[in-house]
């Protein structure tokens, strides 16, 4: 399934790694890139990505702020929002998934994780992996 | 000839976009890739690079102690730091190190590929804002640093540090001495030493050092205000 994707990282070369993670499906495209929260907010905007990969720590707007306007802006009709973020926490994942995200995953892990992230929250499906285990459900 | 880049990064997702970057220049190749800075410096010895960058924050050995080992195998190795910090402090350690190329990650998009570059015509490279802070340095005849700073590890040896690190990291003395292949009771030693030369009590003490003198560093729990410093490591 084609998934158009929205990246967010305030670092180009996270952004960089990222991409080329994500060249690994053919079918799947980067639409844009975005530094900062207000940004990204702009671009999905612009762009309607289906998938928005977020980190959380950024300047101006960080990511949950950043999740929360999405959601609030296109509330069931806007994208999916993946974190990808350094927080190995629980309560940050809680929180990421109170802003409205569906999925959460560590950047230390993300080259194991990203790809089936992306998957499955394209379907709607939340996936969220800290550190040291996976889960999904529906 | 290809100039060969050995990477050394925790993140797979930085080191990807390292490779990706660095690997669109015609002539350049990553010749390996390593997760720490035990791990570096025995592909570093093996493949012998023209260039290696070390990311600072590593586990199980950093990117400042990884440089002094490069160093003290091969002087002749150049090194690019690439950190999240540009304290003088972490300057003045990366330089003392032995490194001559420093580089903030936020920054490693625009400033890697001259890095490299500078160090490969025998030139030194500091990302432009860690330029002014090493120039003051300079021009203060490098009291700058070591006015503001007190003096980091005084008297540790390189095995020391090591041992300090892993320690830090909450390794046991008996996990300490299998990834050293030292006995245990030599890993007792040293610890004994350490904590007498640095004057300290406690692991507590210990894991406080650490972070003090970037030995360690430490991902902080509270998250997410727009502005924070951010980190990739």
């Amino acid at each position: 399934m084609a998934i158009r994707i929205l990246l967010v990282d305030d670092h180009p070369i996270v952004r960089q790694g990222l991409r080329t993670l994500l060249q690994g499906r053919g079918d799947w495209e980067v639409v844009g890139e975005a530094s900062d929260g207000v940004e990204a907010v702009e671009k999905v905007d612009r762009l309607q990505p289906d998938v928005v990969v977020l980190d959380v720590t950024m300047p101006r707007m960080n990511g949950l702020e950043a999740c929360r306007a999405i959601q609030q802006k296109h509330k069931n009709a806007g994208p999916e929002v993946l974190f990808v973020t350094q927080h190995d926490s629980p309560q940050m994942m809680r929180e990421a998934l109170d802003a409205g995200a569906r999925g959460y995953v560590v950047k230390s892990n993300a080259a194991r994780d990203l790809l089936e992230a992306v998957e499955s929250v394209s379907q709607h499906r939340v996936f969220t992996a800290l550190a040291r285990a996976s889960q999904v459900s529906s | 000839m290809k100039l060969r880049i050995l990477l050394a990064d925790d993140h797979e997702i930085v080191r990807r976009g390292l490779c990706a970057l660095l690997q669109k220049r015609e002539g350049w190749e990553v010749c390996g890739e390593a997760s720490d800075g035990r791990e570096a410096v025995e592909m570093a010895k093996k493949l012998k690079p023209d260039v290696v960058i070390v990311d600072i924050g590593m586990p199980s050995l950093n990117g400042l102690d990884t440089t002094r080992q490069l160093m003290a195998h091969d002087p002749h190795f150049k090194v690019i730091v690439l950190t999240i910090t540009d304290s003088d402090q972490v300057i003045r350690e990366a330089l003392d190190a032995g490194a001559r190329g420093f580089v903030l990650k936020s920054d490693a998009a625009r400033d890697l590929v001259s890095a490299v570059e500078a160090l490969q015509s025998k030139r030194m490279f500091f990302t432009p804002r860690v330029n002014d802070l090493v120039l003051a340095g300079f021009l203060d005849k490098g009291h700058v640093v070591a006015r503001n700073q007190p003096p980091s590890l005084p008297t540790l040896t390189v095995r020391e540090r090591e041992i300090t690190q892993l320690l830090a990291e909450g390794k046991s003395s008996k996990e300490v001495a299998t990834l050293l292949n030292l006995s245990t009771k030599t890993v007792e030693t040293h610890r004994s030493n350490i904590m007498r030369k640095l004057s300290l009590h406690s692991i507590r003490d210990l894991v406080v050092y650490a972070i003090k003198n970037n030995i360690i560093q430490i991902q902080m729990p509270e998250p997410a205000r727009a502005g924070a410093e951010t980190t990739v490591a």
